[in-house]
C-alpha cells in the first residue's frame, strides 16, 4: 500500500513537472490558463482520513465554481501536495508546489506545526495561504503577512463554550455561575485550563474546580467523584476518545447528572464516541465547527451527500467555504500576482454569501481577516467573525442547539443521559 | 468518608485486575526467567474475543469466560510450543524480548487490521443497574467481576499449591534441573504454564470489558501496569504480584482522591520508586 502510494506519489510529481515546466514559457496572465491552488494535507500517513474529508470539501467546491465559469472565465485548478502529516515533508512541499507548479496560493495545513512552517516559505515567496483547519492560538502571532486563518482559533473555541452557558442560563433563567473543567494533562487538555481561566473572569464564572488527569486512565471514578463533590452549574471537558467513553459511563455508574456538560469536540466528536455510550450520553453537548442539521447549507450538504456517500463534517465544510475565499479573493484582484491577492484578502469582507456564490454556510455570517487581540497577545489576520456551533446530544445523535439562529433544536436543559 | 470507601472499593477492583496480569506474568517469569512483554496484548485478545462472542453469538460476557480462558490457553500453548521453547533453547535474553515485544506489535496491528480503531463496547441488560452497598455505589458488572477476580485468585492459589500440574509449575521454577532429574517434563510444563499467563491474561480482559472500552491499543496500559506489579512484587513471587496489584490499585484511586488527581501518576511512581530503593538497601543490610 505504502508502495503504491509512494509511487502514485512520484509519478503525481513527475506530471506536475511536465506541467510546470509548459507554464513557465507562458507566465503572462491569459484568458484561459487555470488558476492554480496547492492543497497540502495529510494525503497519506495516520491522518490520511481527515485528509480525505478535508480534501473532499476542496474537490467539491472546485467543481461548482468550475461549472459556473471559474474565476473571470479561468479554471481553478487544486494541485494536491501530500504532507503525510509530517513538518520535515511539509517543507519541501511547500516549495515545490510554488516554484515547480507554480501554484498562486496555498491552502492549508491540517496540522498547525506544518501550517507554520508552510506559512514561512509562503512569506518568503509572497504566495498567499490561507488555513480552514489550523486552531493553534500562536500562528496568528508571528506577523505573517501572506497567512490568513478563517477557522476559530482554540482560545475561541473555549470562548464560545463560555457564551454558550451565558446565552443558556439567560434562555432558561438558571443561572449558570460555578464551573468545573474536566482535562486531561496533555498540551491540549492544559490549553483548556489556561483558556477557561481567561474567560471565566470576563464571563462572570467561578472556576469551582480543575480536575487533572492521565489520558488512558483504566479508572475515573475518583475524578468523577471530585467533579461530584465540586457540584458545579456546567462542567467543560476536554477528553480523548478513551477517555471521553471511560468518563460518561463512570457519569453514569456513579449516578452523576451534571446539569451541563460541554465538551471541546476531540473525543466526543470522534464517531465512535455516541455508539460506545448509547443510552448515557444522551445530553452532552460538544463544540461542532459544522453539523449537517445546522439550518444553513443543507442544499450543499444534499449535493455533497449525493457525490460522497456521506454527510459533511466540520474539516470539509470548512475547506469548502476556503476555496470560495480564495476564489473571491482571485476575482477581486483581478490577477493571480500574489502580492495583489493578499491585499484582495486583506480587504475581503463577506457578509452573508459569496458574491455569485452560495452563502456561507459556517455558524457565522461574515468573513473578514483582521487583527485581534486576546489576552493581551496580539493576532494578526484571522478571521474576526469565525465561530463555531454547539451540539448536544439527543435521540443517539448530535443535534445543533447553538447558535440560537442557526439551529432548530432545543437545548436539553438540564442534561437527562437516557 | 463515603468518598473513602468509594474510592476504595475501585482501587481493590482495578488492583484486582493488575493482579491477575501481574500473577500471569510472574507465573511465566517463574518459570521460564523471560517477561512476557505482550502480555497486554493477550488481555486485549481476551477482550475482543468476548466481544466477538457477545455481538456475533450473543454469549453472554460471563458465560464466555471459560470459553475465553480455553481459546487463550490454547493460543498461549501455540506460541509457546512454536516460537518461544524454540528460541528458549538461543539463551539469549535479547531473541526473545525482540520475540515478545514483536508478538505485542504484531497482535495490534492485527486487531487494527480486523477491527479498526474504533472504540467498542458492550452492552448487556444488566449493564446499566447500579447496586448500592451501603454508601459505595457500583455498576452491577463491575461487582460481578470484582466476585469473579476473587474466585479465580482463589482457585489460582490453589491449583499452583494442590495440584500435581501446579505442584510441577513450582518445581521446575524453583530449581529447572531438579525438577527435570526428578522426571518432570519441562516442556510439557512450559506450554501449561505460557497458556496458564495467557488465559489469565484474556479472563481479565473479559472481566473487563463489560465496564471498559475495547480498542486495539487497551493492553498497553494494563500491560504497563502489569510491569510494574511484577517489578514492585519480586520477580517469580505470585503471592508478592497479587500484594502489590491490590497496593497499586488502592495506591492510584486513594492518591486522587487525598493527594489530586493531577498528581496521581506522580504519587504512585514516587511511591514505587520510594519501595525499590528502601527494599534494595534492606536486603543490602540483610547480607
Amino acid at each position: 500500500m505504502k508502495k503504491l502510494l509512494a509511487v502514485s506519489a512520484v509519478l503525481l510529481l513527475a506530471a506536475g513537472m511536465v506541467f510546470a515546466g509548459g507554464s513557465q514559457e507562458t507566465t503572462t496572465e491569459s484568458g484561459t490558463e487555470p488558476i492554480k491552488i496547492g492543497a497540502m494535507y495529510a494525503l497519506s500517513g495516520t491522518n490520511a482520513a481527515i485528509g480525505t474529508n478535508i480534501m473532499r470539501g476542496v474537490d467539491f467546491a472546485v467543481e461548482m465554481i468550475n461549472e459556473q465559469g471559474g474565476v473571470n472565465g479561468r479554471p481553478v485548478e487544486i494541485v494536491r501536495g501530500d504532507t503525510q502529516g509530517d513538518p520535515k515533508v511539509g517543507r519541501s512541499v511547500a516549495e515545490r508546489l510554488i516554484t515547480q507548479d507554480g501554484v498562486h496560493a496555498i491552502l492549508g495545513c491540517h496540522q498547525s506545526t506544518i501550517t507554520q512552517i508552510v506559512a514561512q516559505v509562503c512569506e518568503q515567496y509572497q504566495i498567499p495561504e490561507l488555513t480552514a483547519i489550523s486552531t493553534v492560538d500562536n500562528l496568528s502571532t508571528f506577523g505573517f503577512k501572506y497567512f490568513f486563518r478563517m477557522c476559530p482559533m482554540n482560545s475561541l473555541y473555549v470562548e464560545n463554550q463560555f457564551m454558550y452557558l451565558e446565552d443558556l442560563a439567560a434562555q432558561t433563567g438558571t443561572p449558570i455561575k460555578r464551573i468545573a473543567i474536566f482535562a486531561d494533562n496533555s498540551n491540549i487538555g492544559q490549553e483548556l485550563i489556561r483558556c477557561s481561566r481567561i474567560y471565566a473572569e470576563k464571563y462572570g464564572m467561578e472556576i469551582v474546580a480543575e480536575i487533572q488527569y492521565s489520558s488512558g486512565a483504566t479508572d475515573l471514578t475518583s475524578e468523577v467523584l471530585a467533579l461530584k463533590a465540586a457540584n458545579p452549574d456546567a462542567v467543560l471537558c476536554e477528553s480523548y476518545i478513551n477517555d471521553a467513553i471511560l468518563f460518561t459511563k463512570t457519569l453514569a455508574e456513579q449516578g452523576y447528572k451534571p446539569p451541563v456538560v460541554v465538551a471541546k469536540a476531540n473525543g466526543f466528536a470522534d464517531p465512535s464516541y455516541i455508539p460506545a455510550t448509547e443510552g448515557i450520553s444522551n445530553g452532552i453537548a460538544s463544540v461542532v465547527e459544522w453539523n449537517p442539521d445546522l439550518t444553513k447549507g443543507q442544499d450543499i450538504n444534499a449535493k455533497f451527500k449525493e457525490k460522497y456517500g456521506v454527510d459533511m463534517n466540520g474539516h470539509s465544510a470548512e475547506s469548502f467555504t476556503a476555496v470560495w475565499i480564495l476564489k473571491t479573493a482571485f476575482e477581486q484582484a483581478g490577477t493571480t500576482d500574489g502580492p495583489a491577492v493578499r491585499d484582495a484578502l486583506a480587504s475581503m469582507d463577506i457578509q452573508g454569501s459569496f458574491p455569485n456564490g452560495p452563502q456561507i454556510i459556517l455558524p457565522y455570517d461574515r468573513i473578514k481577516f483582521g487583527d485581534m487581540e486576546v489576552d493581551g497577545v496580539q493576532h494578526t489576520q484571522n478571521n474576526l467573525y469565525a465561530s463555531v456551533a454547539i451540539a448536544q446530544i439527543q435521540d443517539g445523535e448530535y443535534k445543533t442547539v447553538w447558535p440560537f439562529e442557526f439551529s432548530a433544536t432545543e437545548v436539553q436543559y438540564p442534561a437527562q443521559y437516557e | 468518608m463515603e468518598i473513602f470507601l468509594q474510592a476504595c472499593v475501585n482501587g481493590l477492583l482495578i488492583g484486582g485486575f493488575y493482579s491477575l496480569m501481574g500473577m500471569g506474568q510472574n507465573i511465566i517469569f517463574g518459570v521460564m526467567k523471560i517477561i512476557n512483554f505482550c502480555h497486554g496484548e493477550m488481555l486485549m485478545i481476551g477482550m475482543y474475543l468476548t466481544f466477538v462472542f457477545n455481538t456475533f453469538f450473543g454469549i453472554d460476557p460471563y458465560l464466555s469466560i471459560p470459553l475465553v480462558a480455553l481459546c487463550m490457553f490454547g493460543l498461549g500453548a501455540l506460541i509457546q510450543h512454536t516460537l518461544i521453547t524454540p528460541s528458549l533453547g538461543t539463551k539469549s535474553f535479547t531473541n526473545l524480548l525482540f520475540l515478545t515485544v514483536g508478538l505485542g506489535i504484531l497482535f495490534q496491528n492485527l486487531a487494527l487490521v480486523i477491527f479498526s480503531p474504533n472504540y467498542r463496547t458492550i452492552t448487556t441488560s444488566y449493564s446499566s443497574i447500579t447496586v448500592h452497598l451501603g454508601p459505595v455505589t457500583m455498576a452491577l458488572p463491575k461487582l460481578i467481576s470484582f466476585i469473579a477476580l476473587i474466585i479465580i485468585t482463589i482457585a489460582l492459589f490453589w491449583f499452583l499449591k494442590y495440584t500435581s500440574t501446579g505442584k510441577k509449575i513450582r518445581a521446575v521454577s524453583q530449581n529447572p534441573i531438579g525438577a527435570e532429574v526428578v522426571g518432570i517434563n519441562s516442556k510439557r510444563i512450559y506450554i501449561i504454564t505460557y497458556g496458564l499467563g495467557c488465559a489469565l491474561a484474556g479472563v481479565a480482559g473479559a472481566l473487563l470489558t463489560l465496564f471498559y472500552m475495547v480498542y486495539p491499543m487497551v493492553g498497553s496500559s494494563f500491560g504497563f501496569k502489569a510491569l510494574i506489579v511484577v517489578v514492585v512484587g519480586g520477580f517469580g513471587s505470585i503471592q508478592g504480584a497479587f500484594c502489590a496489584g491490590i497496593f497499586l490499585g488502592l495506591l492510584e484511586t486513594l492518591s486522587s482522591l487525598i493527594v489530586g488527581p493531577t498528581y496521581r501518576d506522580l504519587t504512585v511512581f514516587v511511591t514505587f520508586i520510594v519501595i525499590l530503593v528502601v527494599r534494595q538497601i534492606i536486603i543490602l543490610r540483610r547480607r
